[in-house]
C-alpha cells in the first residue's frame, strides 16, 4: 500500500517534469466531471462586453467637432479664449475621459504595423484618428495640436513662466522627434513594440495610475513643461513630424497680424514656442561666397552622409532587435543552451514548455535581425538626410521683411493674436490711428490674454 | 541663397508648393486607402490566451490599473467539483476547512460552497481577485484546470500597448477582435461563440 | 481725472484678485506636496512589504506544516491573513483616493497660477533695438550645433553597433561547419570505419577493423600501448571517431565527458556538464552496479551526444563546446537509467524506458529539438536500441518487457511488435540477416524472424543472459551467461551447438572481429575463440582490471575501459 502511494507521488512528480517536454498545453481532463443528483445548476459565466463599437464612432465625431471647432477659433474667430476652453474640453474628453487611447500620435504605430502585418485589421476608428489631423494640417495647420491633442492639452495647461530655448539647442532637439519617429516605425513595423505608448508620460494621469517611473517621468516633463512650454510636442512628439510637414505646405495658415505688419515688435516674445520668426537680413551676408561653397560641398556631401548614417544605423541591427521579444528570448535560449546560464527565466521556461523547436525560434529571430538590419539601414538614412536638410535650411535666406510665423513649428495656439495692434483694431479696442504708434516706447496693450 | 528678386523665381517656389501639396495629399489619401482595405469596423481588444499562459504571476502587478483587470475565470463546466481543489487549498494542507492557513488564495477571492456530498462548488469574488493566478496553477497541476485567467473588459481599458502584453514571458497575450474578446474553455467556449 | 481714477481702481481690483490667486495657488502647492510626498512613501512602504506575498505567513506557513495542529499558529496566521488584505485593500484605495485628491489640488494650483501668469504679457524689451545681425548669427550657432550634435550621435549610435555582440549570429556557424546544415549525418561506410557508439556501428556488435594485435598482457604491460586513469567512474564504453576517444564519468555531483587523444592516450580536455537547464537538483537514486554514468554515449562524425542517470543529455562539440543541453526529465528507474544513445541521419534516439511513462524519444542531432516522442506500453528495460537495414528499409529495434519492438528511425513509427519477453531485460537485442535475436534471464532466448508478421522462429529457455547482450553472426548465435556460461547455437534452427563454462560471468558483450569472437568477463580477462559451430579456444589474455565495458576495435588497437583506466592495446 505505501509503496503504491509512493508510486503515484512519483507518478505525479514525473508528470511535472514531462509536462514542459511533451509541449502539452492543453490540461487533461483528470477529474471526471461530476453527475449531481440534487437539482444543482451551474452558475451563469459572464462574459462582460468591451466598450461598444458604436461609441468609437462617437469619438469620432467629437473629433471631427473639435478639429472643426479648433479651426474656425484660430481662423475665423481668433480667439485665444475659445481656443483654450475647447484645448480644456479635449483635455476632459480625449485625455481623462478616453483615457488618452487611442490618439493619433500613437495611432502611428497601429498604422504600421497594420501595413507590415497582414494578420492584423485595423480599426476604421483608428485610422480616421490618424488621417483627419494631418488632412486638416495640410489645409488650415496644426490646430490640432492647439486645441484637440489631450498631450498638447496637459502641457499647454501648465504653461506658466515660458523662457525661450536657446537657438542652437532648439535646433539640436528638434532632431530628436524624428529620431522617435523612425524608431517608433521600425519597432513597430517589427512587431518589437510599440514604444510611442510605452513611453507615453502623460498617459498616466489620464488613468489615474501608472508604473512608478513613468509617474516620474510624466511629472518632470510637466515641471519643465512650466518653464518649457510644451517640451514633448517639440522635442519628442513623433506625429508632430507629420504635422509640420503637412503644415508646412498648408494654404491657409493663420498668421499674428489679421491685417498687415508694420513690425512692431510687439509679439516678438509672445510665442512661447519659438515659432515667430522675426523679418530676416535685406543684405546678403559679407562672406557670401563662403557661404555658397559651404551650402555646396554640403549637397555634395549629402548622398555620402545619408549612405554613411545608414550604414551606422544597419550596424545597431543587434541592440535593436534585442527590443523584440523573440530576439531577446532566442538570446536567452542559447545562452541557457551553451551553459553560460544555470538560472531559467519565465520566459524560456514558457518557451520551452510551448514545445516549439528552438531551431524556429532561432530561425524567426534571426529573420528578424535581417528585418532590423534593413530598418537599420532606412532608419540611419533618413536622420542623416534629415540632419542634411536641417543644415542645408540653416543656409537658405529668406527675404521676409515682417514678423511671420514659421508655418511646420507653429501650434496655432492664438497666444500671438493680441499682442498685435491691427487684431485690437479689427476687434474694436483701439483705432487705426492708435495703433500705428505702437511698437513704440510706450507699449499699451489693452486686452490681452495669453 | 536665390537673390533674383525677379518675379520668376516666385512663381516657381510657388509652383513647388502646390505641387507639393498635392503630393502630400495623394500620399494620405493613398495611404488612407491602402489601410481602409486592410481595416476592420470593429476595435480590437485584448486577451491572454489561457492554454498559453504559464501563471507566472506578471498579470498582477502589470496591469496600468491598480487592481489589474486581469481575473480569474471559472469553467464550471470543465470543473471536476473536487472536496481536494488544488486550486483552492495550499498545498501539503491536510484539513479541507476554509480557514486563510488552507487557502491558496491570496486575498480570499475563491469561495468554496457545500454542493452535494462529495462536491463543491468554486466561485471567484472579482472585486478581491488580484489576478495572480495561483489557484490557476494548482487547478492546472492537479485538476482539470477549469480555473484560467482572462482580462475582463469591464474592466480593461483596451490601452493601444497593453503593458502586461509587453511583458508577459509566454507571450500568451494577443489583439482580438471585440466581438470575440474571451478566449474560454469547455462548454462557455461553445456558447461564447456562438453568441 | 474720472478716467484715471477708473484706471486705478481696476488695476487695485486686479491687484487685489492676484494677491488672492497667489495665495490660492500656495496652499494648494503646499497640500499637493505633502499629498504627494505621503503617496510616495505609501508606495515605497507596500513595496517593501507586499501584503499579498507576505513574509511573515509564508513563515508561520511552514510552521504549520511541521505542526498541523497547532491551532493557536492557526489563529495567529488568520489574523495576520486578515490583517495583509486589509492592507492592501487599503493601498488600492490610498492610491484611487490620493491621486483624485492630489489631482485636484494640483487643478486648483493650476488656475491661480495660469490666472497670475495670464495678468502678464510677454512683451519684446523696444528699448533696445532689435541687432540686424542676430538672425544670421542664430542660423550660425544653429549649424554648428546640428552638425555636432548629428555627429555626436552617429559615433554613439556607431560605438552601439560596434560593443553589442549576439550569439545568434554564430548559429549558422555552428551549422554551415563540415557541410549543409541539417543534413550533415555520417555515411554508413564512414560509421563501420569508426566505433560511433554502444557495441560498435549499429549497435550490434561487430567490427569491421578486423587487424587485431594478437598478444598482449596487461600486468606485464606487453602491447598496452598506453593507458590512462579516468576520474569519474562512469559503465559507459569509450566511443572512437577517427583518433579521438569519448567517454563519460559521473558521480552523484558532477558530470563529466572526456575526450581522450588515441594515439597518446593523453586527455585532450574533459567538459563538466552540471549547470543544465531543468536538471533535477535532487540526484536520483542509482544502485551501485549502474551508476550515473551507464549510457554509453555516440557520436555523428561531427558531434558528440551523452546521457546521465539525471535525464541530462547534451551534445559537444568535438572541441568540447557545448553545442546544446537539456533535462529529458529526470528518469523514473529505480537502478538508474542504462540504456545507451544511437544517432541516425540527424537524430539522436533515445530509449526512455521508465517505470511509468516509458517513451521513444529521439532529438535532432543540431539543436536538441524534439523530432519525436513515442509513448511506449512497455515495462522498464536497461536494453539499448539497434539500428538495422533488413534490405528494404531501417529499422531500429527495441528489447523491452514484454514486447519486442519495432520503429521507423526517422518517424518513430512502430513497424512491428512481438510479445516474447518478461523481467528485467538488460540485453540489447542481435541482428544478423534478416533475424533478430532478443534473450532475458528468466525468459527466453528467441529468435525473431523479420518478415510481413515477424514471429518468433525458435527459443531457448536455459544458461540465458542478464546483461551481456548476444552476437549474431552468418550462421551462429552466440551468448554468454552472468554466471560463466556461453551457448553457441544454430541461427536458423536454435540447435545448441556447444556451451562451455568460464571461471568468471559476463557483463560484457561478445563482439565479431573478422571470424573470431571476443568476450571480455568481469575480471577483465578476454578470451578470443573462433565462430565456429565447434568451440575452438585461440587465446586469452588478461587486462589486469576488472571490467564490464565493450572493448573497442580500431586501427589494428583495442581500447578496454576498466573499472579505473582507459586501455589502449596494439603493437
Amino acid at each position: 500500500m505505501r509503496y503504491k502511494s509512493r508510486r503515484s507521488k512519483l507518478f505525479i512528480v514525473a508528470l511535472l517534469f514531462l509536462f514542459p517536454l511533451l509541449g502539452l498545453s492543453q490540461v487533461p481532463e483528470r477529474v471526471p466531471k461530476p453527475d449531481f443528483e440534487t437539482d444543482y445548476i451551474r452558475p451563469d459565466f459572464l462574459t462582460p462586453t468591451p466598450r461598444a463599437t458604436a461609441l468609437e464612432y462617437i469619438d469620432i465625431g467629437v473629433l471631427i467637432v473639435a478639429l472643426f471647432l479648433a479651426t474656425y477659433f484660430a481662423h475665423k474667430q481668433r480667439s485665444r479664449q475659445n481656443i483654450f476652453l475647447l484645448m480644456v474640453f479635449s483635455l476632459a474628453y480625449f485625455g481623462f475621459y478616453r483615457k488618452g487611447c487611442i490618439c493619433p500620435i500613437g495611432a502611428i504605430q497601429n498604422v504600421t504595423y497594420a501595413l507590415f502585418n497582414p494578420a492584423y485589421a485595423i480599426p476604421v476608428f483608428v485610422i480616421v484618428f490618424f488621417v483627419l489631423p494631418l488632412v486638416l494640417a495640410l489645409f488650415y495647420g496644426r490646430t490640432f495640436c492647439a486645441a484637440v491633442c489631450p498631450l498638447g492639452a496637459i502641457q499647454d495647461a501648465v504653461v506658466l513662466k515660458p523662457t525661450n530655448v536657446p537657438g542652437g539647442l532648439a535646433a539640436v532637439l528638434s532632431v530628436l522627434p524624428y529620431l522617435y519617429l523612425g524608431l517608433a516605425v521600425l519597432l513597430a513595423a517589427t512587431g518589437a513594440g510599440f514604444i510611442i505608448c510605452q513611453y507615453d508620460p502623460f498617459i498616466g494621469f489620464f488613468r489615474f495610475g501608472a508604473d512608478f517611473n513613468m509617474v516620474i517621468f510624466g511629472l518632470s516633463m510637466l515641471l519643465l513643461g512650466t518653464v518649457v512650454a510644451r517640451p514633448y510636442c517639440r522635442f519628442l512628439c513623433p506625429y508632430g513630424v507629420l504635422l509640420n510637414w503637412m503644415s508646412r505646405l498648408s494654404k491657409r495658415h493663420v498668421g499674428i497680424t489679421p491685417d498687415e505688419c508694420n513690425n512692431c515688435r510687439l509679439c516678438e516674445e509672445s510665442c512661447p514656442f519659438g515659432a515667430i520668426k522675426k523679418p530676416d537680413e535685406a543684405a546678403p551676408p559679407a562672406n557670401r561666397e563662403a557661404e555658397v561653397k559651404k551650402l555646396a560641398f554640403i549637397i555634395v556631401l549629402l548622398p555620402i552622409v545619408v549612405f554613411g548614417s545608414g550604414w551606422i544605423g544597419s550596424r545597431l541591427e543587434i541592440p535593436l532587435s534585442r527590443l523584440h521579444a523573440n530576439v531577446s528570448l532566442a538570446e536567452e535560449i542559447l545562452l541557457e543552451n551553451s551553459g553560460q546560464r544555470t538560472e531559467l527565466t519565465d520566459e524560456t521556461k514558457a518557451f520551452r514548455a510551448s514545445g516549439k523547436p528552438t531551431e524556429e525560434l532561432f530561425a524567426e529571430a534571426s529573420a528578424i535581425q535581417r528585418q532590423f538590419k534593413v530598418g537599420g539601414w532606412i532608419l540611419g538614412g533618413f536622420i542623416g538626410l534629415i540632419l542634411c536638410l536641417k543644415l542645408i535650411n540653416l543656409f537658405m535666406r529668406r527675404r521676409q521683411s515682417e514678423y511671420y510665423v514659421d508655418k511646420g513649428t507653429c501650434l496655432s495656439c492664438g497666444r500671438c493674436f493680441s499682442y498685435c495692434p491691427y487684431e485690437q483694431v479689427r476687434l474694436g479696442i483701439i483705432t487705426p490711428k492708435e495703433a500705428e504708434k505702437m511698437g513704440s516706447k510706450e507699449v499699451k496693450i489693452k486686452q490681452f490674454r495669453a | 541663397m536665390i537673390d533674383k528678386t525677379s518675379k520668376k523665381p516666385l512663381k516657381r517656389r510657388d509652383f513647388i508648393r502646390k505641387s507639393l501639396h498635392a503630393v502630400a495629399g495623394l500620399t494620405i489619401g493613398g495611404l488612407a486607402g491602402i489601410l481602409f482595405s486592410k481595416s476592420s469596423s470593429e476595435e480590437m481588444v485584448w486577451q491572454l490566451d489561457p492554454n498559453i499562459c504559464i501563471q507566472c504571476e506578471k498579470c498582477s502587478v502589470n496591469c496600468v490599473l491598480p487592481h489589474s483587470a486581469v481575473k480569474c475565470v471559472h469553467s464550471y463546466s470543465v470543473c471536476g467539483y473536487c472536496d481536494l481543489c488544488s486550486g483552492y487549498l495550499q498545498p501539503g494542507t491536510k484539513v479541507r476547512d476554509t480557514g486563510a492557513e488552507s487557502q491558496l488564495c491570496p486575498s480570499g477571492a475563491l469561495k468554496r460552497t457545500y454542493v452535494e456530498d462529495p462536491y463543491f462548488e468554486y466561485t471567484i469574488d472579482e472585486k478581491l481577485c488580484v489576478g495572480c493566478g495561483k489557484c490557476v496553477k494548482g487547478c492546472n497541476s492537479f485538476g482539470n484546470g477549469s480555473l484560467y485567467l482572462q482580462t475582463r473588459h469591464d474592466r480593461c481599458l483596451n490601452c493601444n500597448q497593453c503593458s502586461i502584453a509587453r511583458r508577459c514571458p509566454s507571450q500568451a497575450w494577443n489583439r482580438v477582435p471585440a466581438s470575440r474578446s474571451y478566449i474560454l474553455k469547455g462548454d462557455e467556449k461553445k456558447k461564447f461563440l456562438k453568441s | 481725472m474720472a478716467k484715471q481714477a477708473e484706471d486705478n481702481r481696476r488695476k487695485n481690483r486686479a491687484k487685489l484678485w492676484y494677491n488672492i490667486a497667489k495665495r490660492i495657488a500656495i496652499v494648494a502647492a503646499v497640500l499637493a506636496g505633502i499629498l504627494s510626498v505621503l503617496m510616495i512613501v505609501n508606495y515605497l512602504q507596500t513595496k517593501s512589504v507586499d501584503p499579498m506575498n507576505s513574509k511573515a505567513i509564508a513563515q508561520l506557513m511552514t510552521q504549520l506544516q511541521e505542526n498541523p495542529s497547532d491551532t493557536a499558529l492557526k489563529e495567529q496566521i488568520r489574523a495576520l491573513d486578515l490583517l495583509a488584505r486589509k492592507a492592501y485593500f487599503i493601498y488600492q484605495w490610498q492610491i484611487r483616493t490620493g491621486s483624485y485628491l492630489l489631482f485636484a489640488f494640483v487643478l486648483i494650483l493650476l488656475l491661480a497660477l495660469k490666472y497670475m501668469s495670464s495678468l502678464q504679457p510677454r512683451l519684446p524689451d523696444l528699448s533696445k533695438s532689435p541687432e540686424p545681425d542676430e538672425a544670421r548669427e542664430n542660423k550660425f550657432i544653429s549649424r554648428k550645433y546640428i552638425l555636432f550634435g548629428g555627429l555626436g550621435l552617429f559615433i554613439l549610435a556607431f560605438i552601439l553597433g560596434i560593443i553589442s555582440q549576439t550569439d545568434l549570429k554564430n548559429i549558422g556557424i555552428v551549422k554551415t561547419k563540415g557541410g549543409q546544415g541539417a543534413a550533415v549525418f555520417p555515411s554508413i561506410e564512414e560509421i563501420r570505419n569508426n566505433w560511433p557508439g554502444f557495441r560498435g556501428p549499429e549497435g550490434i556488435g561487430v567490427a569491421y577493423h578486423t587487424d587485431v594485435p594478437p598478444e598482449w598482457d596487461g600486468p606485464s604491460g606487453q602491447n598496452i600501448l598506453w593507458k590512462t586513469p579516468i576520474p569519474h567512474p562512469g559503465y559507459n564504453s569509450p566511443i572512437i571517431w577517427a583518433k579521438r576517444i569519448f567517454l563519460s564519468g559521473a558521480d552523484r555531483r558532477t558530470q563529466i565527458v572526456y575526450c581522450v587523444d588515441a594515439d597518446s592516450g593523453e586527455i585532450l580536455w574533459q567538459k563538466e556538464l552540471n549547470d543544465i537547464p531543468g536538471s533535477p537538483e535532487r540526484r536520483p537514486n542509482v544502485t551501485e552496479d549502474t551508476g550515473y554514468a551507464a549510457p554509453t554515449m555516440t557520436t555523428d562524425g561531427q558531434r558528440i551526444f551523452v546521457l546521465f542517470a539525471t535525464g541530462d543529455i547534451a551534445c559537444l562539440d568535438f572541441e568540447g563546446n557545448r553545442i546544446w543541453a537539456k533535462n529529458l526529465g529526470m528518469p523514473d528507474n529505480h537502478y538508474g537509467h542504462g540504456s545507451s544513445l544511437i544517432t541516425y541521419r540527424d537524430l539522436v534516439i533515445i530509449q526512455f524506458d521508465q517505470n511509468t511513462g516509458g517513451r521513444l524519444l529521439a532529438l535532432k542531432t543540431l539543436t536538441g529539438d524534439l523530432a519525436y516522442d513515442q509513448p511506449r506500453d512497455v515495462e522498464i528495460s536497461w536494453a539499448s536500441p539497434i539500428l538495422v537495414n533488413t534490405g528494404s528499409r531501417t529499422e531500429l529495434i527495441l528489447n523491452s518487457n514484454p514486447f519486442v519492438m519495432s520503429h521507423d528511425p526517422q518517424t518513430g513509427q512502430e513497424l512491428w511488435r512481438v510479445r516474447c519477453m518478461q523481467g528485467e531485460i538488460g540485453p540489447s537485442p542481435a541482428y544478423a540477416a534478416g533475424m533478430v535475436y532478443v534473450v532475458n534471464d528468466y525468459a527466453r532466448l528467441a529468435a525473431i524472424r523479420l518478415g510481413e508478421t515477424p514471429d518468433v522462429v525458435w527459443e531457448y529457455i536455459d544458461d540465458l543472459s542478464e546483461v551481456s547482450s548476444p552476437l549474431a553472426t552468418n550462421d551462429l548465435v552466440i551468448m554468454a551467461a552472468s554466471y560463466g556460461a556461453v551457448t553457441c547455437f544454430d541461427k536458423k534452427t536454435g540447435e545448441r551447438l556447444w556451451i562451455q563454462d568460464f571461471s568468471e560471468g559476463f557483463y560484457s558483450s561478445p563482439v565479431l572481429v573478422g571470424d573470431s569472437v571476443y568476450l571480455m568477463d568481469v575480471s577483465g580477462v578476454i578470451y578470443v575463440f573462433k565462430a565456429e559451430r565447434e568451440f575452438r579456444l585461440i587465446s586469452q589474455h588478461e587486462l589486469g582490471e576488472r571490467a564490464v565495458t565493450i572493448p573497442a576495435f580500431m586501427h589494428n588497437r583495442i581500447y578496454i575501459r576498466g573499472e579505473k583506466n582507459l586501455f589502449c592495446i596494439g603493437d
